[in-house]
């Protein structure tokens, strides 16, 4: 794991992430910072309205968290997301950006398919795929996280993959057309600590997905409703992509002994990894008993962290 | 005519052997068919192959439309039928006989269809109305009985309409009648020198239903038509409808020794055996009865079942109660067997341990129950069976019920379900299933009342409606409610009429003399019988004191049943327009006068929110109290409650009220979690442990906190290595588990 806390800050705004000992464990480079859009389309009626409008601000909301800062985030909605206004924003933040930040785009409503292009449905002109993967494209960052939560997103999938960009659509293809509540539990992937599955206090876009397509997938299920929408993933390491921080990680820990203890932490979770990575070869006994080292380990060192950021258990 | 034409289609070539078809006692039916339908009748295969097959270059197209379906063509059969109606819009017989062949293979909407259809051109056709009244029998409906009485009106002389009428008296138990009608198309048979043959088929049953041998009609069966097994698939009929399955599938064994080819035998006997849990052998019948017969869905839909058996998962655990151990078998899906095992195991024993205790009978064999996420899974189990519960049935020691992931949480309240259930299998067993319907069905609910997870005697507002109507049945006939009902809604009614008639009893008499009816039906007692030798009562006497019973018990509601209504009405509007203090009074009114009504527009619900909403809250509490003790069991009311008495100071209230939602809501990760919490610090480890399981058996994306709840539960349990692999498994899925890791240091301490 060792990879998430990188994005999202930039020198200025976190100088621990300066540190080379951290920068080595990282995906993405420490210098970088992460640019994120969030778009909230035309919602058609007053509750759609309402709900994109509420979602786009709580993934706002966590990026600028994340981020330290709200100037690396634009967030449009309501009359604000016209076509001319999305792309002179982006354009804006992409004059901002150089090769080695990243970009998180989320494009939040409704979406339409014709079976040919695809269209974000927006107040005015709609944007197609093609416009909008020329924004895209246009870009600096070249690590790249899109997410469009849109009905009929699917049919983008391919249209938009390219190296080092993540591509996240909350239907499986440009048929699914019915309004989509992928966006609904992306917003509460990253406003809570429920898709924080391995207790970090950050949110990756990898564990947001998770949650996310399993919220989608337990709400069908609980109203015993046929699934109108299947969410799809392409790109690789969606875990380096940090979109939430939580609880003392959202906290600037600007102290070299915490980086430097930050860095050892990286170092005792990559035993870690090895040791479950042996988990099938090993007598159970002998897999338990190295477990044990190694979180013993961990557990000391999270407590010498805590105890210097003066935070505490949660 | 584009219906026609699919129906054309479904109607591909059938394996049938000569032989597949009963006896035609049709008056109608052409001449030259009578030589080959003698050589059919008494087994003589070839001969009536050979005969057929001569009619085939008939003349007449009704002819060869029938020798085609005797031969087994049912898709010429089929073509002639179709054509010759086409051209004459006006044909009554041909429809008959085409409906007929429809309802043959088991297309019963075409065969109403096709049979209406010949009723429109002629109103008073005597044959399309029984053959009417032959698709409502094979449906178990009610409209069946009024048709063949108007058959018959028209002509005495018909033996299919006695016939079918004795059926029906035998299906619902009034053997006099069956007697009686038999007798008449004996005298028919007789006169006309027709084959005996169904005659002494039903015969035999009745002689069976009267608890005597009928080997002697089954020998002079044998003696007519040695490959005769339908007189054994028509012996089985009735067993099954008794519920004495064993019984049918040993009879069924006989009938398809006898005729190998009887498809529709072979799979009855595979459903059978499906039901006492033979899977394997049934298979083989199902297989049989598919490669004669491929369109009978309940066989195609078993086939399907098998098919899947290798996605459910088998446990067998002993249960011990006091010096006596049982074994229950579950067979759950196993995308949820590891989530519902415990729950289920753990309600089966309590069932187990209550009803051996009140009804004096120790089981004698393995119990299995079985639970379907599908509910086409179950129902495939029920098909053809009558008046049986949309929910569970029980096949002896063997339970077959929906899951509850098959139902929206609410829907469904799976522990209620099997503890109704179980209390089948006590009466059937204990009884060696000669137990009515009516009894059976009436001690379940009754249990369900009395002891089951939901205890409060519920009766829903149709049942208050029908003792108004005066549509309650004589308890001589409370099972024809069951069997072939007569109006919308009568089975349901006539389970809460049973489960009323168990109330009475226990209230006029005392629980025991309960037992003491149960232990009455033997297999040659009537209900009548019995009730006269329990309470030394004529049943008519029984009647009038149950009807002054339930009339007293219910007077408030039926006395002011509009009223009811109203008031109902009148909270309801005012609780949709959120104004709070007028839903109160009438609510209130409306519980006071129908407190049993605890569905989902129970006016203990609305009553419970207005009061909340007015900051009511204890009095809201005690509405929902109300609620839960008449019966009321809905999730998100009981959440709600759960969560006023956590407010309230009454945590450990709270608790009990979110331990029994596990008997409705058992796949909701939330709970478990939540209940885990709360047993463990109210100090009741093992429970806690048992939500942790759970928990982390929902596969949920989160499963650290189910794995520190287990360490949690087992170190307080004493297990210390079980708990310290749960919390290391805790932290290995996220090992940044600040509790878990404060616990780690703690258990390493504690060592050192």
């Amino acid at each position: 794991m060792a990879v998430a806390i990188a994005v999202g800050a930039t020198v200025s705004d976190f100088p621990r992430l300066a540190l080379a000992s951290f920068i080595a464990m990282l995906a993405l480079p420490a210098s970088a910072a992460t640019y994120t859009v969030v778009i909230a389309g035309l919602g058609g009626e007053p509750a759609y309205e309402q709900k994109f409008r509420e979602y786009a601000v709580a993934v706002a909301s966590a990026a600028e968290t994340a981020a330290g800062s709200s100037n690396n985030v634009v967030s449009l909605s309501g009359g604000g997301a016209r076509a001319e206004s999305v792309k002179r924003e982006i354009k804006k933040l992409a004059a901002r950006m150089n090769a080695d930040d990243a970009a998180v785009v989320v494009l939040i409503g409704h979406g339409s398919y014709d079976g040919e292009n695809y269209r974000f449905n927006l107040p005015g002109p709609d944007l197609t795929d093609t416009e909008l993967a020329r924004l895209f494209d246009e870009l600096p960052a070249r690590d790249q996280l899109i997410i469009n939560a849109t009905s009929a997103s699917g049919a983008v999938l391919e249209r938009w993959q390219k190296p080092r960009r993540v591509v996240i659509t909350a239907t499986k293809s440009g048929g699914e057309r019915t309004a989509t509540r992928f966006a609904q539990y992306w917003a509460q992937a990253v406003a809570s600590d429920a898709a924080d599955t391995n207790k970090d206090q950050i949110v990756t876009a990898a564990e947001a997905y998770a949650f996310a397509t399993n919220q989608v997938e337990a709400a069908f299920k609980s109203e015993t409703a046929m699934a109108t929408e299947h969410a799809r993933m392409e790109g690789d390491d969606a875990g380096r992509f940090t979109i939430a921080r939580l609880g003392s990680a959202a906290l600037a820990p600007d102290n070299p002994e915490v980086a430097a203890l930050l860095s050892q932490r990286g170092a005792i979770e990559q035993d870690l990894d090895r040791v479950k990575g042996q988990k099938a070869s090993l007598p159970e006994n002998q897999y338990y008993d190295q477990l044990e080292e190694v979180l013993v380990r961990l557990a000391l060192l999270q407590k010498e962290i805590d105890s210097r950021m003066g935070g505490g258990g949660s | 005519m584009r219906r026609q034409l699919s129906i054309a289609f479904i109607l591909s070539v059938f394996a049938a052997a000569v032989g597949a078809q009963s006896i035609d006692y049709d008056p109608r039916r052409a001449v030259e068919l009578r030589p080959c339908d003698d050589q059919r009748y008494r087994g003589r295969t070839e001969q009536a192959r050979t005969c057929y097959m001569k009619l085939l270059e008939s003349n007449t197209p009704i002819v060869q439309a029938e020798a085609a379906w005797a031969l087994g063509d049912i898709k010429r059969a089929n073509e002639i039928f179709r054509n010759t109606v086409q051209n004459n819009e006006r044909a009554v017989q041909p429809r008959v006989r085409w409906a007929r062949l429809f309802l043959q293979t088991h297309q019963y909407s075409d065969a109403a269809q096709v049979f209406s259809e010949a009723l429109r051109v002629f109103p008073n056709d005597v044959h399309a109305k029984l053959g009417l009244a032959g698709v409502y029998a094979e449906r178990f409906e009610g409209q069946a009985r009024p048709l063949v009485d108007e058959a018959l009106k028209v002509d005495g002389d018909l033996i299919e309409a006695h016939l079918l009428s004795a059926s029906m008296d035998l299906e619902e138990g009034k053997l006099e009648d069956a007697g009686k009608a038999l007798d008449r198309a004996m005298r028919l048979v007789s006169k006309e020198k027709l084959p005996p043959l169904e005659v002494y088929a039903l015969r035999a049953s009745l002689e069976m239903s009267r608890g005597n041998s009928p080997d002697q009609w089954v020998e002079r069966i044998l003696d007519y038509n040695p490959r005769y097994g339908a007189v054994y698939e028509q012996l089985a009929h009735f067993e099954i409808m008794r519920r004495r399955y064993k019984e049918a599938t040993a009879l069924l064994r006989q009938a398809v020794e006898v005729q190998p080819d009887l498809w529709s035998a072979h799979a009855e006997l595979g459903s059978n055996l499906l039901r006492l849990g033979n899977v394997e052998e049934a298979r083989t019948h199902l297989q049989a009865a598919y490669s004669g017969d491929p369109y009978s869905p309940t066989t195609v839909n078993s086939l399907r079942l098998l098919d899947r058996i290798g996605e459910f998962s088998v446990s067998v655990d002993p249960v011990t109660i006091a010096q006596d151990t049982y074994e229950v078998q579950l067979r759950l899906h196993k995308k949820e067997a590891e989530v519902l095992r415990p729950y289920v195991l753990s309600l089966t024993a309590r069932s187990i341990e209550s009803f051996t205790q009140r009804y004096g009978f120790k089981l004698r064999e393995p119990v299995t129950v079985e639970m379907y996420p599908d509910h086409d899974d179950f129902a495939v189990r029920v098909a053809a069976l009558p008046g049986i519960g949309l929910l569970g049935v029980t096949f002896g020691y063997v339970v077959a019920m929906d899951s509850p992931s098959g139902r929206a949480p609410g829907d469904f309240h799976w522990g209620s379900t099997l503890w109704h259930e179980m209390a089948h299998v006590f009466t059937l067993e204990a009884t060696d299933h000669h137990v009515p319907r009516w009894l059976s069905e009436g001690i379940s609910v009754f249990e369900e009342w009395r002891t089951g997870p939901t205890p409060g005697v519920a009766v829903p507002p149709e049942t208050i409606a029908a003792l108004d109507k005066k549509q309650f049945l004589p308890i001589a006939e409370l099972d024809s409610g069951f069997i072939r009902p007569s109006y919308p809604n009568q089975v349901q009614i006539s389970y809460m009429q049973s489960g009323l008639v168990c109330l009475f009893i226990e209230q006029r008499w005392g629980f025991e003399q309960l037992g003491v009816l149960l232990r009455q039906f033997d297999g040659k007692r009537s209900t009548a019988a019995a009730i006269e030798a329990t309470f030394k009562i004529a049943p008519a006497a029984f009647d009038k004191e149950f009807d002054t019973f339930v009339r007293t018990r219910f007077a408030n509601v039926l006395a002011n049943f509009s009223e009811w209504q109203q008031q109902q009405q009148t909270a309801r509007q005012a609780l949709q327009k959120e104004r709070w203090s007028d839903v109160v009074e009438p609510a209130r009114r409306a519980v006071a006068l129908y407190p049993e009504n605890v569905g989902g527009d129970s006016a203990h619900l609305m009553l419970a929110r207005a009061l909340d909403k007015l900051n009511r809250r204890p009095d809201a509490i005690v509405a929902l109290e109300d609620y839960r003790r008449a019966g009321g069991w809905d999730p998100t009311a009981l959440k709600e409650l759960a969560r006023w008495l956590d407010e309230a100071g009454r945590a450990s209230d709270a608790t009990d009220v979110l331990v029994s939602l596990n008997y409705a809501d058992p796949l909701n990760a939330e709970l478990h979690s939540q209940l885990g919490e709360r047993l463990l610090t109210a100090g009741r480890a093992e429970e806690a442990f048992r939500e942790f399981q759970a928990l982390l058996a929902l596969n949920t994306l989160d499963q650290a906190p189910a794995h520190f709840g287990m360490a949690r539960a087992l170190r307080e349990l004493g297990d210390q290595s079980g708990s310290r692999r749960h919390l290391l498994d805790a932290l290995a899925t996220a090992p940044h588990y600040k509790p878990a890791q404060a616990l780690l240091l703690q258990m390493i301490e504690e060592r050192t």
